[in-house]
This record gives C-alpha cells, sequence and structure tokens, in this order.
C-alpha cells in the first residue's frame, strides 16, 4: 500500500516527539519568558523616563531591538533544523526559545542517546533513548537558570572578589572548556566516517573564512549568518563524499 | 516620585529612581520567574512520563547529567559571570531565561544602546537594553515558533537522502563550526584539546578504558575538557596565550 511505502525512515520515536502532546508541554514554559519580558518591558518603560530617557530613545531602543532579532532569529531558524531533526519540533521550539542555544542543545541531547549507545542521527533510536535526551537538556539547562535566579543581585560582589589576576582567566577556562568538549564531540564524529569528517573539517573552514571576513570588514550580520552558512556547506559537503568516495573507515 | 531632574546628564540623575525601585522590582520578579521556568521547563519530560509513560532509568539520566554537568557546568557559573558587565541586572535574568545569548541577546542590547545614544553600565543604558532583549524575546520566540510548525512538515516531506543527510552531516559541521569558532582565539588551546580528545576516543574505541565502570564515556569527556582546562591554565601561566582584544 502507498501509505506504507512512503512511510519515511525517521525514527519511531518521532510520532512522540512531534505529537500534540508534546506541544501542549511545551507552552507553559515558553509563556513565562514572554511574560517576564512584558513585565520587565513595561517597568523599564515607565522608570525609564523617571530617570530621564525620552520617548524617542525609548522608542530607538524598542525598533533597534526588534531589527536586529529578525536576521540572528532566522538563522536560529536554520540551525534549528539539526534539533528539529533528532528531538523534534515542539522541543527544538522549546529549547531555543527557552534556555538554550543550538551549541548546548545538541550536545545535551547527544550525551542523553549516548547513554544508551546511540548517536543522534542514528535511525533505531528508542522512546527510551530519546526521553533520556529530553532529560539531559531539560536537566543540564536548569544550571544557568539556577545561577541566574538566585545569583544575579551577587554578581558584582563576586565580579570584584575574582580580583585582576583572576579575571583574565574567566574567558580562557571557559573557551578552554569549550573547546575539550568540542574536541571530544567531533572526534567522535571523525571516528563514524570520511563523510562526518568532511563535514566537521568544512564546518569549521568556512566558519574561520566567514569570521575571518565579518572581523576585517566589520560586518555583523555575516557574524550572525556564520554558523547557519558553515552548518550548511558542511552538510552538502557530507552528502557529496557519501554519494561519491562513501566512507574508507 | 522622585522628581526627574533634567540637570547632570546620563549616570547621576534619576539614579535613586533606579536603585532604589526598578532593581529591587527586577529581582524580586526576575527571581520568581526564572525558578517558576525551572520547574515549568520539565513539561515535555513529563508529558513523556506522563501521557506516553516513558521514563528512562534513574541511572541514565544521572549518566547523562553528570555528563552534561561535566561538559557544560562551568558555564553555569562562568556565562552569567563574563555577560553580566554587559546585560545589566535585567538583562541577565532574560538572556539566562530565553537563550541564544551571544548570537542574540548581546548583539540587540548593544545595538539598542548605540541607537538611544546611552552608555553600556549605567542606568539608562540598563533600561535601554532591557527594552531591546524584551523586544528581541517576542521576535525569536514567534519566528521560532512559526518555523518549528513549518519545519517539522517539510523535514518530513524530504527525500530520503537528504533526511539522512540532514541527521548525520549538519550536526558534525555544527560542532567543527563552533570549534573552529574558539579555536580562532586559542589556537594553541584547540590544538592541545584535539590531541587529547582524539587520544581519548581512539583509547575508548579500542577498549583501553575498560578499567573504569559503567561505559566509559565520561572518562572522555572528564579528561578532553579538563585536561584541555589544565592545559589553558598552564599556557596562560607560562604565557603563552591570552584572551582575544575586545572587538
Amino acid at each position: 500500500m502507498v501509505w506504507i511505502e512512503s512511510l519515511p525512515v525517521v525514527p519511531a520515536y518521532m510520532d512522540v516527539a512531534n505529537s500534540r502532546w508534546l506541544w501542549l508541554s511545551t507552552v507553559p514554559v515558553v509563556s513565562v519568558v514572554l511574560l517576564q519580558a512584558a513585565i520587565f518591558f513595561r517597568r523599564a518603560w515607565s522608570d525609564g523616563k523617571e530617570i530621564g530617557l525620552s520617548d524617542d530613545q525609548l522608542k530607538s531602543g524598542f525598533k533597534t531591538g526588534v531589527i536586529s532579532a529578525i536576521g540572528p532569529a532566522i538563522a536560529v531558524l536554520v540551525g534549528m533544523l539539526a534539533l528539529i531533526a533528532t528531538v523534534g519540533g515542539p522541543v527544538a521550539w522549546m529549547r531555543l526559545s527557552v534556555i538554550g542555544s543550538v551549541a548546548f542543545e545538541l550536545p545535551a541531547a547527544e550525551l542523553g542517546v549516548s547513554q544508551f549507545g546511540y548517536s543522534l542521527g542514528d535511525s533505531d533510536i528508542t522512546e527510551t533513548a530519546y526521553a533520556t535526551a529530553v532529560w539531559s537538556m531539560t536537566l543540564g539547562g536548569t544550571g544557568w537558570l539556577l545561577v541566574s535566579a538566585f545569583g544575579t543581585p551577587h554578581m558584582e560582589k563576586a565580579r570584584q572578589k575574582l580580583g585582576e589576576g583572576k579575571d583574565a582567566l574567566i574567558p580562557i577556562i571557559g573557551a578552554a572548556a569549550m573547546l575539550g568538549a568540542f574536541a571530544y564531540f567531533l572526534t567522535g564524529e571523525v571516528a563514524s566516517g570520511t563523510p562526518e569528517t568532511g563535514s566537521v573539517a568544512t564546518g569549521g573552514l568556512v566558519m574561520l573564512i566567514l569570521l575571518q571576513i565579518a572581523d576585517n570588514k566589520e560586518i555583523q550580520w555575516l557574524r550572525e549568518w556564520a554558523l547557519g552558512t558553515a552548518m550548511m556547506v558542511g552538510l552538502l559537503v557530507g552528502v557529496a563524499l557519501q554519494v561519491t568516495v562513501g566512507t574508507w573507515w | 516620585m522622585s522628581g526627574n531632574t533634567d540637570s547632570v546628564d546620563g549616570q547621576h540623575s534619576g539614579d535613586g529612581v533606579y536603585e532604589t525601585e526598578f532593581i529591587p522590582y527586577i529581582n524580586k520578579w526576575g527571581r520568581r520567574t526564572n525558578a517558576l521556568a525551572v520547574l515549568l521547563s520539565l513539561g515535555p519530560a513529563v508529558a513523556l512520563l506522563t501521557v506516553f509513560d516513558i521514563l528512562p532509568p534513574t541511572q541514565a539520566i544521572t549518566g547523562a547529567f553528570i555528563s552534561v554537568a561535566a561538559t557544560f557546568g562551568i558555564f553555569w557559573v562562568v556565562e552569567p559571570l563574563s555577560y553580566y558587565p554587559v546585560l545589566g541586572i535585567p538583562g541577565t535574568y532574560m538572556a539566562f531565561l530565553s537563550g541564544n545569548i551571544s548570537n542574540l541577546r548581546l548583539p540587540c542590547a548593544a545595538a539598542a544602546q548605540e541607537s538611544a545614544d546611552v552608555q553600556t553600565g549605567t542606568p539608562k543604558g540598563s533600561i535601554i537594553s532591557t527594552i531591546a532583549i524584551a523586544a528581541s524575546i517576542g521576535v525569536n520566540t514567534t519566528l521560532l515558533g512559526v518555523g518549528a510548525f513549518a519545519l517539522v512538515s517539510t523535514f518530513q516531506a524530504l527525500p530520503e537522502l537528504w533526511q539522512n543527510a540532514l541527521d548525520s552531516y549538519l550536526v558534525p559541521a555544527v560542532f567543527g563550526a563552533i570549534f573552529a569558532q574558539f579555536g580562532r582565539d586559542y589556537p594553541k588551546v584547540a590544538g592541545a584539546g584535539f590531541v587529547l580528545a582524539l587520544a581519548m576516543t581512539m583509547l575508548l574505541e579500542l577498549g583501553y578504558l575498560g578499567v573504569f565502570p559503567g561505559y566509559p564515556l565520561y572518562m572522555v569527556i572528564i579528561v578532553s575538557v579538563f585536561g584541555t582546562i589544565l592545559i589553558a591554565r598552564w599556557m596562560w601561566k607560562q604565557g603563552m596565550i591570552e584572551p582575544p582584544e575586545e572587538s
């Protein structure tokens, strides 16, 4: 029958992942984000006038916020493709509207399914492994929320305590942690085959080139589009390698 | 309440309202909303449990959480601290609730401060960035919501080769790109991290990590992350690396 043949190779858990119930379950938390934005916005607008900001300044700030958000949000949308492909529409939408970014959510999901020996993109991922990915993203994301919820009032003191000497180390430790983690992620991909390796290398190379151009010519939009472009080109190279040379290991 | 003295331009006029009313209000509601979001973010996980009766074994959840904490735990503290000077107190609550900070919230806040002609770090700057970030949250949530609905069906309509391609080759490219983004600033650290991770991955694949309990994936992560941090710290003390200039 036609409908059996047209069944996609999408893993079975995708029915659950794209179900109405999951869409519904994402509504409350996304509402909190919008609610907070509305509360803060109202108060900032009225207190802004109090402290001497003009209507024009407030409007210009608002307008710039809207305009500047459109480009990056579309770029996030392209990045969301990878997340939709692996965890479904609702969870992808929620994770990228609340807390997350593609750079956190993908690895967090990968760490979830890897508990069962799977890797994102495997077609036989079980519903349990998928649920582990959801838990992994959710619990992993709470760290930022808790620190910002209870740490923000103390941030100023903490910053000063860290002192000058260690101030310089903060960005270095952050970048080193990121490099170590992504080195681990990408070596796992390199181990899976030639097309994956080509995709890793291309993604990195395109990113380097685009960021270099953006820096030299001061092109902000290029920075916003760099990751989206790098992943699309990396994808194309991966496919090209798959259909031409296949894999060597 | 207090008068809005137009006299002093910039920081000092209206500091009273900002410090005594705006910030306490923001702290009160910021704490509540972000803490509430912690609970509500469990929505999909709870739906999987209650509606579909899917609950992973505790050890799988724990294992995944430990791996995520080992990889990203440091950012829970490092990122709020690092971005705080630019975002201000309201911006910190909002940005860490809504995510996409470096690629969306920070640029929006900075651009708005520029266009409204206020200084970063001042009360006026903080108010303008609050407004800009709120605006960006509206745009982002709407665009992604429409996109997620539309893209799900688009994805399912794609031919097999491309579905497979999206599944298999988009993620490695993201990993490569992010690695390159940070590697630009710290090529030596990137080199060290890559060699370390490759060595650990090969040890894992060849079964040499069998002395550790369970599936010792976590050893690869811990050694890759903390090994790279220790190497970077050592390099910094040797004067081999330094943070990039703020652009």
